[in-house]
């Protein structure tokens, strides 16, 4: 479903914020930036008191005619891994793509209802996708370097968003913590084509969290993967959820159960059914059908 | 031991399966091509027989080259073919390198004696890299200022190279500065970085100036490249070194072999760097070393046939497609009609079509693709103008020819026949193939990439110009360059906007009146005497097909590395 949400798209936006962002590079006199920048100042509190980062209310997603996503309510909590899981065609990569609004890109797509990413409606007229993105992170099913060497890959957030000091430095770190760094150190001018899949997408985790933003969407992003490559990638996601918060689509209710400290379950219709602790969603789940799903009596 | 089941007779010709109506519409579609193909060799073939007319050679001749020549290089070919593949992929590259080198070689020295004088080449090009240097400068020290970057990159090259009018020709400033209470006229021109160079009271030789804007930056990318292969700097410098040192010898030297400084130059530039480098590459590598003979036995065929021939008395073909074919005007006696005006005359007119058709084009390409809505109204609306693009695609060429005349010649009163003219109303004709190859290049860019990089925040300007610009420019400089093959044969514009029929000298500016082949060779088919039908025809046929073929496989070059990498 992602592919085809890819294909389809016909790289437009049909927004008029885009158009703004694109005459004005510097985003230093955006309403989100300076918003979040506040919000930045009490993340401590934020995190003891467990205030939710991303916060959906009756979100309804439209691909024409068809109802991709019906009335979402869902609160993502900071600093965690939230899984979601689900058969396919349920909606789950959807849910993810409003989060940053990656969905602007795909004409036939209409998003009724609020998103609130740090206080915000990311959905209000006067938000900026572009900085919305450069707050919230993506890693896709596919990995998707771009066809330039390692070290390009990894600064090319750096450079759009005009963060080159110590550029050298940010990559390393990113890298690192990627924990890629030990295996490409050495060929950082080598084209990023040349890896293997996993090393692939750790690149693109690396390229992702190299300009530090607060939250970082994975769209199953192991499902191309060998079960090694996708186990260091697990290993890097736990990691990653100390500093970062996480949400990932997952196909693999296994690696959700592993990984995750929250899960919400989608089913057929773009439901959500069930969101709760990731331990009470498959030992003890409040649904009947969610209990099914799981136990694999369905989908 | 187990008894095997009697046959059912399911495989034989009782089977249900039929091929029949499969192998004769196989064979209909073999024979459809090979009529297509044969067809258009015997054409070829009897097109250059009358240009190299090689049957009015004496049969010792012929023979001699048979054996000196011909012979052994098929005897190579045969060789690298069946037993030694990384040899014959050498031998290709290295017979080709030199052959291309000196046609650019032959093309720069065409400019340098007709478009622009050396001088003025050097001014050009010292200008131009101010004007970047402006704008990288401006880049560092002010990198927020992205609409102030826009004046500087439009107006640094205007100044450098045309300079300010005097504002008398700009009312328009001088009249709003006015109104503010500015004297803000500028009552002289301020002439530009290049008039200034020109103006300087000495200027360097000729050749000091080809080896500093030509020779060495040449060289310096060579330098570079190798550099980067071998990870090498002391490699590089060599390079650098090397042909420094060879341009300058040869500068010394040329004189006494009667060969110009210039000319030697520009050999060196585009004919021995290349294959210096490239030959260095393969001896070093030690892959395929045996493709190397392959030119070398060419070039002692050719050395040992002309002295045995001499010796011999054995005389050679005489060839309607010579050096003093290519090398003169027309003329009223069909032995001495040439084709070089017209020959520089589409050269000319290409300069033109670039300069136009390719950045409209690649911008229209851009607009429809990454920015033109898609949906609703606006991209109904949008769909139409794709469609009508592909329309006007096939519009026929007579009426692109009018629309010229009409527009250029009778509305711009720009004069009728001049290169420009030509060259615009040709770059109108292919600027709808040039939309529509950029548009296929630019399509073709996975959309993970387009994904990844909105993904990671960047705008729809840093998306294009940094991730879909650099993977789809191979392509569009494909189509591009096909589109430009394509306007290089073109005939029925120029006769539309009245191109002349032959011009004796070959024209200097782009407002002259000129010929250009297709047109040139146009008015030889309507010549009384048979030997222009004949063999002038074929020969400035054979002319225009050699440019086509290196234009095209130019193309094919490109899309060829363009794939190995990506």
């Amino acid at each position: 479903m992602t592919q085809n949400e890819m294909t389809s798209n016909d790289s437009t936006e049909p927004t008029p914020t885009t158009e703004t962002a694109a005459s004005s590079p510097d985003p230093s006199g955006d309403p989100l930036i300076e918003q979040s920048i506040d919000v930045d100042g009490t993340d401590a509190t934020a995190a003891e008191t467990g205030e939710p980062v991303i916060e959906s209310r009756d979100l309804n997603v439209f691909y024409g005619e068809t109802q991709a996503l019906q009335s979402i309510n869902l609160a993502i909590p900071e600093k965690q891994v939230t899984a979601m899981i689900g058969p396919s065609g349920c909606g789950k990569s959807t849910f993810l793509r409003c989060i940053n609004r990656m969905n602007d890109l795909i004409d036939a797509a209409r998003v009724e209802g609020d998103l609130y990413f740090e206080g915000k409606n990311v959905y209000d007229a006067d938000v900026d996708p572009v900085a919305l993105r450069r707050r919230i992170g993506m890693v896709f099913q596919h990995p998707n370097p771009f066809p330039k060497s390692i070290y390009d890959n990894v600064a090319y957030g750096l450079r759009i968003q005009d963060q080159t000091e110590n550029i050298d430095e940010k990559v390393e770190t990113a890298l690192k913590r990627a924990a890629l760094w030990d295996e490409v150190k050495d060929q950082l001018d080598k084209s990023a084509l040349d890896l293997s899949g996993g090393q692939q997408q750790r690149l693109c985790i690396a390229r992702a969290i190299a300009v530090d933003p607060d939250v970082i969407l994975m769209d199953e992003p192991a499902s191309a993967l060998d079960p090694i490559a996708t186990s260091k990638i697990e290993d890097l996601i736990e990691e990653l959820a100390e500093e970062f918060t996480v949400v990932i689509v997952t196909h693999n209710m296994q690696q959700a159960a592993r990984i995750s400290d929250k899960t919400a379950v989608f089913l057929t219709g773009g439901e959500l059914v069930e969101f709760d602790d990731t331990d009470k969603i498959f030992e003890n789940p409040e649904s009947q059908r969610v209990e099914d799903y799981i136990t694999g009596k369905f989908g | 031991m187990a008894t095997r089941k009697p046959e059912t007779g399911w495989h034989g010709e009782n089977s249900d399966v039929n091929h029949l109506r499969g192998r004769a519409f196989e064979a209909t579609c073999l024979a459809l091509t090979a009529f297509g193909l044969v067809s258009v060799m015997l054409l070829l073939l009897f097109v250059a027989n009358d240009a190299f007319r090689p049957l009015s050679a004496d049969v010792g001749w012929l023979a001699t080259y048979a054996v000196t020549v011909v012979v052994p290089l098929a005897a190579l070919a045969v060789y690298y073919y069946r037993l030694d593949e990384p040899a014959g992929e050498v031998a290709y590259v290295a017979s080709g390198l030199p052959v291309v080198g000196l046609l650019l070689t032959g093309g720069f020295a065409v400019l340098f004696t007709e478009l622009l004088s050396v001088l003025e080449w050097f001014a050009l090009l010292i200008s131009l890299v101010a004007a970047a240097g402006l704008i990288v400068a401006h880049g560092r020290l002010r990198p927020k200022a992205a609409l102030e970057r826009l004046v500087v990159v439009l107006l640094a090259p205007v100044v450098t190279v045309f300079g300010l009018p005097p504002t008398r020709f700009n009312w328009l400033v001088t009249d709003a500065a006015a109104a503010l209470g500015l004297d803000f006229g500028l009552y002289y021109r301020v002439i530009s970085l290049r008039e200034a160079i020109m103006l300087l009271p000495f200027v360097p030789t000729d050749w000091v100036m080809l080896l500093l804007t030509l020779v060495l930056p040449a060289a310096g990318a060579a330098g570079w490249f190798v550099e980067q292969r071998r990870e090498s700097r002391r490699d590089g410098l060599a390079v650098v070194g090397l042909t420094t040192v060879a341009a300058v010898l040869g500068v010394v030297a040329g004189p006494l072999l009667g060969i110009g400084a210039d000319v030697w130059l520009l050999v060196v530039t585009f004919a021995v760097l290349p294959l210096g480098v490239y030959v260095e590459g393969v001896l070093r590598r030690g892959e395929g070393v045996r493709g190397l003979a392959f030119p070398v036995v060419a070039v002692l065929g050719v050395v040992a046939g002309s002295l045995i021939t001499g010796a011999l008395g054995f005389a050679g073909p005489d060839p309607w497609l010579d050096w003093g074919f290519l090398t003169s005007a027309t003329s009223r006696t069909a032995a001495d009609a040439g084709i070089y005006p017209s020959m520089v005359g589409s050269v000319m007119m290409i300069i033109v079509i670039v300069l136009t058709a390719f950045p409209v084009g690649v911008g229209a390409a851009i607009y429809l693709e990454e920015y033109a809505p898609s949906q609703g109204l606006m991209g109904k609306f949008v769909t139409l103008i794709e469609i009508n693009i592909g329309n006007l695609a096939g519009v026929p060429s007579v009426v692109y020819g009018l629309l010229g005349l009409a527009l250029f010649i009778r509305v711009l009163q720009w004069p009728q026949g001049s290169i420009i003219v030509a060259g615009l109303a040709v770059g109108l004709l292919i600027l709808p193939i040039v939309i529509i190859s950029a548009q296929e290049a630019i399509r073709s860019v996975p959309d993970s990439f387009r994904q990844a990089s909105y993904g990671m925040g960047a705008t729809r300007w840093q998306t294009i110009r940094q991730v879909v610009l650099p993977e789809a420019l191979p392509g569009i400089l494909t189509g591009t360059i096909l589109a430009l093959g394509r306007a290089i044969g073109e005939t029925a514009p120029l006769l539309m906007i009245g191109a002349a029929a032959s011009v004796r000298l070959a024209p200097n500016s782009f407002f002259d009146v000129g010929s250009m082949m297709p047109r040139q060779i146009f008015s030889w088919s309507s010549e009384l005497e048979p030997a222009f039908r004949h063999g002038v025809l074929a020969a400035g046929v054979i002319t225009l097909l050699a440019v086509l073929l290196v234009m095209n496989a130019t193309a094919i070059v490109i899309r060829n590395r363009y794939q190995r990498t990506g």
